[in-house]
């Protein structure tokens, strides 16, 4: 009866593992992470060039330098890697985590002129 | 006394357990702030500087400056640029004495002034000073007019000609705005020197807080004699030179 309760716990446990359902694919660490980030998924899918812009004016004029919102955070979070060359894939290539959407509803992204669009060097993976 | 688990008592217990570790768990979160990331906004209660003395200061020195700045940021490998196109954020400069005769080599870069001409010309609000004395061009809102380039006495300003790629995670440039030294302000948010500052190494180049009376800037400015490159203009220069 014990070991049946053992078994029990550990689907239990399996299930709060899995509660979080990652909308994501690919191989970006996003994708494979099991928790959840963003509060809210479809809020940060609607309102992140708002979240961006309000957080570029506070980090270019104020020096806040937080992670919250930062295109960098974003970029070394949801860069896929090319399986065989293990490189990063820009952002902004074509299929590639921003331009997904972009793409989709026609709309350019002027971020990537200027920003990079894969982690840095000195980005050291999972946080 | 042997105890058996009916299946009532066996569906609570393991519901008990599952509500209490989901109550533990979902306090646990991806997020982490890195332990110095600067929170709160920078305040005029700093104002931040530089000491360059240029008897101490080697000219293999400065070149190490120049270097380390473009290591830093990412410029001088615009392959497309020809001559004054070419990015320049520091550079080695002769000044002669024409009296003497003696030459003195001296790093230049932008001097973040307290009264910025830039800042007065531009248009829509890019080029701007932080709290802390630290002039930047905020690339969101340039729209390359190059105004605050004709402004600069101190032609410390570049315009980027060409696309780029694979920049500096801390240093987005792109074409068709107007950039500059920035004075590493990314290290500086972090406590850090900036990178010109760090690869001198020594006391030749010193950073720090102009308003702290306790600063090592603010202690050798009251005591060596020191200039501002075109102090006739009344800029207050933040960046400052002595042995000029």
């Amino acid at each position: 009866m014990y070991r049946f309760l053992v078994v029990f716990i550990g689907f239990a446990f399996m299930s709060i593992a899995n509660a979080y359902e990652n909308p994501l694919t690919g191989n970006s660490e996003a994708a494979k992470s099991s928790k959840q980030y963003h509060e809210n998924v479809s809020v940060i899918r609607k309102m992140h060039p708002e979240f961006l812009n309000h957080k570029r004016d506070k980090t270019l004029r104020q020096g806040v330098r937080t992670e919250e919102n930062s295109l960098k955070g974003c970029v070394n979070c949801h860069a896929n890697k090319d399986e065989t060359t293990n490189e990063y894939h820009s952002v902004n290539d074509k299929d590639q985590f921003c331009s997904d959407c972009h793409q989709q509803v026609s709309v350019s992204v002027d971020c990537f002129s200027c920003h990079r669009t894969t982690p840095g060097a000195s980005y050291k993976g999972v946080r | 006394m042997s105890k058996t688990l009916n299946r009532r008592d066996f569906i609570k217990t393991t519901t008990a357990t599952t509500a209490s570790v989901a109550t533990i768990a979902s306090g646990i979160t991806l997020t982490t702030f890195a332990a110095n990331a600067n929170e709160n906004p920078v305040t005029n209660e700093k104002r931040w500087g530089m000491l360059i003395d240029t008897n101490r200061l080697t000219e293999a020195n400065i070149d190490g400056m120049v270097t380390a700045c473009k290591k830093e940021h990412g410029w001088g490998s615009e392959a497309h640029s020809t001559g004054d196109q070419k990015s320049n954020w520091i550079r080695k400069l002769k000044v002669k004495d024409k009296a003497t005769g003696k030459v003195t080599s001296l790093p230049l870069m932008c001097q973040h002034c307290e009264e910025p001409p830039c800042v007065d010309v531009c248009p829509t609000n890019a080029s701007m000073k932080r709290e802390d004395g630290i002039v930047l061009v905020d690339r969101h809102l340039c729209i390359g007019c190059r105004y605050c380039m004709m402004a600069c006495p101190y032609d410390a300003r570049s315009f980027v000609h060409e696309d780029l790629t694979d920049q500096k995670e801390d240093m987005p440039r792109g074409k068709g705005t107007v950039e500059s030294c920035t004075l590493c302000v990314h290290k500086v948010d972090k406590g850090e020197a900036p990178a010109c500052v760090a690869s001198v190494n020594s006391d030749a180049v010193i950073f720090g807080d102009l308003y702290d009376a306790n600063s090592k800037i603010n202690q050798t400015l009251k005591k060596v004699q020191s200039a501002q490159i075109r102090a006739d203009l009344n800029l207050n220069t933040g960046v400052r030179y002595s042995g000029i």
